[in-house]
């Protein structure tokens, strides 16, 4: 008789080369529904600029070509920036994969461990020149496209005008969980330094000190307030 | 155990509902999976409903039988999930979902032979070892049979229980599609088990070919009659009414769970 790893790579085999057998069909639209289900959820904003029956497609094609290696498909689709801009229809778009980069930094920030409660740092307690840290559930990018407002825009209760601007340059953007939402604000690229140097473990003085440098309008004398009041620093 | 009736899933839409008012049923469940981040909504809404009722983590992507591809990073983190919600239940299924490199995400059935058996039971043993409790594991429906297999399904289950000192989640619409599918008997296949911790009780669609396991419509007559039968054997057991796709408005699952529950009480006060 086969082995169990025999059978089970046999059947495997059969389920990765449509062969017509009815119940394998099952599985096989079962995988690619589970597959297609999770990467919906990763990439709503995606889904909604590309439509449904081009994502259901698109969902398709990068499963075949990164298929799953995890039993939380909440993990699954870390790949798709990369490939949505390299996959062919998506060109008119080109602000896609950015789109896609942000989506999946929320996805993080939305099953990332919670900020911890904010607290007025006792100063006095505080080593004279502390190390920083970002929160889990913050990230940060910067991209050539207004991610900020096509993030707002595609929100499901949002219901001003339809309208965004893509001539604004280069955005900064965090990306952040205080409470349960994650949301997307643009910062300035003062902050945007400064937040990174937090991520890095960067000391406080070494972080507003580059934050200053890099943007003459940062504002270092509010900065650590702003950030850690909104649980995205932590001393 | 106290006696916990029956339960319900805890699933994304009915969040609202759950935080609004404790629900009347006795118990939810949840796949364990959807919990396995490291904070955020899905969680803290799962700690507030565990501060009012029982949790059963019910697992859908361990793979106990694969051959390849079984992550001890996957039993890590059902462990830190069981250490934060203390359940009164955890599961997984009788399956395998990984191979060639891959994961299937989805729930294969086993060919059912000695080679399966053993390290299916190796790996029960292990997790429980690991979670330090014990473990139920579930009947799967299936559409494909392996000509392979050595013994039925209800010999198969009733040997893991022995052998890994697991219990057993006994799921009837399960039993029921693969009385369809494959033409075995559910009745059968209960006759083998000894005794059931926990039952599931799901809808199914009828396909081209098949009985899907779709836990997307309302339990099924058959199933029903099913469910009575096992409740004769098996006493009354912690029910849960699954439904996983098409989610219906409350109201609906909270009737099917009020049906079960009467089932219950009907064949218990029959039995005293």
């Amino acid at each position: 008789m086969p082995s169990l790893l025999e059978l089970q790579q046999g059947f495997a085999s059969r389920i990765l080369q449509p062969d017509g057998d009815p119940g394998l069909a099952v599985y096989r639209n079962n995988i690619h529904e589970n597959c297609a289900k999770a990467l919906a959820g990763a990439y709503p904003i995606v889904r909604k600029i590309v439509g449904e029956s081009f994502f259901d497609r698109l969902a398709r094609d990068y499963s075949r070509a990164h298929p799953s290696t995890c039993g939380d498909l909440n993990s699954y689709g870390a790949l798709m920036p990369r490939f949505v801009a390299d996959y062919a229809g998506t060109q008119d778009v080109p602000y896609l994969p950015d789109v896609a980069r942000m989506e999946w930094l929320a996805h993080l920030a939305y099953y990332a461990a919670d900020p911890r409660p904010f607290e007025i740092p006792v100063l006095a307690k505080l080593p004279e020149n502390p190390p920083l840290r970002l929160a889990p559930s913050c990230a940060l990018l910067r991209s050539d496209w207004p991610l900020a407002r096509l993030w707002e825009v595609h929100q499901d209760e949002f219901a001003g005008e339809f309208s965004v601007g893509f001539d604004a340059g280069i955005e900064h953007i965090l990306i952040h969980r205080p409470a349960w939402r994650v949301q997307v604000r643009p910062i300035t690229l003062g902050d945007f330094r400064f937040l990174a140097g937090a991520g890095r473990g960067e000391t406080l003085g070494a972080a507003l000190e580059a934050a200053c440098e890099l943007d003459a309008g940062f504002d270092a004398s509010t900065a650590l307030a702003t950030w850690v009041q909104a649980k995205a620093v932590t001393l | 155990m106290r006696r916990l009736g029956a339960g319900i899933g805890l699933r994304a839409p009915h969040y609202a509902d759950f935080l609004g008012a404790r629900p009347a049923v006795g118990w939810v469940e949840v796949h364990a999976e959807n919990y396995f981040g490291a904070g955020g909504l899905d969680l803290h809404v799962l700690e507030r409903v565990r501060a009012e009722l029982p949790v059963s983590l019910h697992g859908v992507g361990l793979g106990l039988g694969s051959a390849e591809g079984y992550s001890g990073a996957h039993v890590a983190r059902l462990k830190a999930l069981v250490d934060r919600i203390e359940p009164a239940l955890v599961s997984e299924h009788l399956c395998w979902n990984a191979g060639l490199g891959r994961h299937f995400n989805d729930l294969f059935p086993l060919p059912r032979t000695r080679e399966a058996l053993e390290l299916a039971a190796g790996r029960v043993m292990h997790l429980q070892e690991a979670l330090g409790r014990q473990v139920l594991v579930e009947n799967l429906s299936a559409y494909v049979e392996f000509p392979d297999s050595e013994m039925s399904e209800g010999e198969f289950i009733a040997e893991l229980a022995r052998r890994a000192g697991c219990g057993v989640l006994l799921d009837v619409n399960n039993l029921y599609v693969n009385q369809i599918n494959h033409g075995i008997s559910a009745l059968a296949q209960m006759e083998h088990l000894d005794s059931v911790n926990e039952i599931h009780l799901a809808g199914h669609s009828i396909g081209e070919h098949c009985l899907i396991d779709t836990h997307g419509d309302r339990v099924a007559d058959e199933v029903w009659r099913l469910y009575d039968a096992a409740l004769d054997r098996f006493g009354p057991l912690p029910t849960l009414i699954e439904w996983d796709t098409d989610i219906p408005p409350f109201e609906v699952l909270l009737g099917e769970a009020a049906k079960a529950e009467l089932r219950m009480k009907g064949r218990h006060a029959l039995a005293a």
